[in-house]
């Protein structure tokens, strides 16, 4: 032990251009000259050691430097300057010779240290962070930068290592790291107490859609049951129409909450399944349905207006337009105008009488429905039949979908 | 429309003008009715004493939303067995037993549909009310026409 930390001390002082006095062992000897080597190395020409420029930066760096020697047994420390030993707290003679690791203490990180190890066993240079401890006892947060030095042929004379405290920085990361911790928990906590309103209001909107379901349901079944009571054959037609009307209604609801968004409706669907529905009012085969619907989307609250509106333009030419069996076509067309949308319902059958104007209080329906969808409705002759086109606003939400 | 097929049907539904009504149209439609029960005992106990070939069971009855089990036993016993609820989302995939469901608010083609699956495996959407009714994958229908064992 005492000879491995006398020859380094040998060696730091050759590194810094000092005479190595008593040099009278072999050890020291040897590195004086492979001090020189390298410094002849580094200093083209060499020249004397006392005015060489590198030890001189060395010595009088504000980073912390060290030396340490790999040929010696357990890699000892050869060489430290000034802002080393002010660094850490030790002196130069209490380090010399000494191998790097008592700078380490109980919170140092293992890893670190095996990596570490595994780099300098290999030869490699490293850069790493590192928990060390002061003499004092006193941890700071070190940016350990290790490399080696060769000489031209490769082999390893020495590794340089420099420190520099980061502990403010480390501070300021181990906050960070703590105050994104609490945020992250915070904003948890708050996503949960969104959730679960969520899922009370999801709910308490299936509880409603239930309970209007089956409202209509009774409503409905309310009508069929006095219709079915009634001897009138005027008034069993009226509770009859007023039945379908009601089941229209129903019809949106079943779309409504039958998708995930309920505010929206999809309205080609929706006059698909209702044209269908009306269409089996006639035996099947005497009039053929034929759709031709883009898809569109319109807001929740235009569906009750336009499910009305649909169902009498369409269970008017099911129901009107084909007498004692006439044969025909009904062809109903959804399409998107620009920012309007254009619903016709086109049959073939015997047309509208001039006198009639349509049947009563279904056109009246009719006129109610386009005004309050701010619409605009044409009746024109088809030659035969009759066709209802029916324009009406969409807002910019529902021009693009 | 008519299957030409008479069966005997359980109305399970606790809202009495819907059960009403709905025992109209079956009975409308060449169908015998035999019974109608409100609670989950009830479609149980009415089940066991009148053998139905069918039942259409309402998932919300007097006593909760006990349909499900009154399905699964009812299915247990050879039912045939058809949902008619508000609430679609509660029944479980395997629909509890029961060959299919029929969504409210139904309509007379809706049921009619229904019992022309039930009766002859029909599942032509012709009739329309398409959105009314889902049935069960593999499900077969002509179940009910099956003599019972």
């Amino acid at each position: 032990m005492s000879d491995i930390s006398r020859a380094p001390d040998v060696g730091a002082r050759a590194l810094l251009g000092e005479a190595v006095a008593g040099s009278s062992n072999d050890a020291a000897q040897r590195e004086e000259s492979r001090f020189r080597e390298m410094e002849n190395g580094i200093h083209q020409g060499g020249g004397e050691a006392k005015g060489n420029p590198f030890a001189a930066a060395f010595h009088a760096a504000r980073t912390a430097m060290l030396i340490t020697d790999p040929q010696q047994p357990d890699n000892p420390i050869v060489f430290v300057n000034e802002a080393f030993c002010s660094l850490t707290g030790y002196s130069r003679g209490e380090v010399i010779g000494r191998n790097c690791r008592f700078l380490q203490g109980p919170g140092t990180d293992p890893e670190v240290v095996d990596r570490i190890r595994q780099a300098v066993a290999a030869g490699d240079g490293i850069e790493t962070e590192i928990l060390n401890y002061r003499k004092d006892g006193t941890p700071f947060w070190n940016c350990l930068v290790i490399s080696p030095v060769r000489d031209e042929s490769g082999a390893l004379f020495y590794f340089v290592g420099s420190q520099q405290n980061i502990s403010a920085n480390k501070q300021a990361e181990l906050a960070l790291i703590q105050r994104t911790d609490l945020l992250e928990e915070l904003v948890a906590h708050r996503t949960q107490d969104l959730q679960a309103a969520l899922d009370q209001k999801t709910a308490l909107l299936h509880e409603v859609d239930h309970r209007v379901k089956n409202n209509l349901q009774v409503i409905s079944s309310l009508v069929l049951l006095k219709a079915r009571r009634i001897q009138d054959e005027q008034s069993q037609r009226v509770l009859h129409n007023l039945a379908e009307r009601i089941s229209a209604l129903a019809t949106v609801h079943r779309l409504l909450y039958s998708v995930g968004d309920v505010s929206r409706f999809d309205l080609a669907e929706f006059i698909g399944d209702l044209s269908t529905d009306l269409s089996a009012l006639l035996p099947a085969g005497q009039v053929e349905l034929a759709l031709d619907t883009e898809p569109v989307s319109v807001s929740a609250a235009k569906a009750a207006p336009i499910a009305l509106l649909t169902n009498e333009l369409v269970g008017n030419a099911f129901k009107h337009a084909y007498p004692d069996r006439r044969r025909g076509r009904v062809s109903i067309e959804i399409a998107k105008l620009g920012n309007d949308l254009r619903l016709v319902v086109e049959d073939d059958g015997i047309g509208l009488k001039e006198d009639s104007a349509g049947h009563g209080f279904g056109k009246t329906l009719i006129d109610m429905m386009i005004r309050q969808l701010k619409a605009r409705i044409e009746w024109e002759n088809a030659n035969p039949g009759t066709r209802a086109t029916v324009v009406m606003p969409l807002d910019s939400e529902e021009a693009q979908f | 429309m008519s299957s030409g097929q008479s069966l005997r049907i359980l109305i399970v539904e606790d809202e009495i003008l819907i059960a009403l009504e709905l025992e109209s149209l079956l009975q409308d439609a060449g169908h015998e009715v035999v019974g109608i029960a409100a609670s989950s005992q009830e479609a149980i106990a009415l089940s066991s004493s009148h053998r139905p070939d069918l039942a259409f069971v309402d998932v919300h009855l007097a006593d909760g939303p006990t349909g499900i089990e009154v399905a699964r036993s009812l299915a247990g016993q050879g039912v045939t067995v058809l949902f008619m609820t508000a609430n679609a989302k509660r029944i479980p995939e395997d629909y509890a037993g029961a060959q299919g469901i029929i969504a409210k608010p139904y309509t007379e083609r809706g049921v009619r549909q229904a019992l022309a699956y039930v009766s002859e495996g029909s599942q032509e959407t012709d009739g329309g009310a398409r959105d009314q009714l889902s049935f069960r994958a593999g499900s077969r229908g002509g179940q009910a026409a099956e003599p019972s064992p």
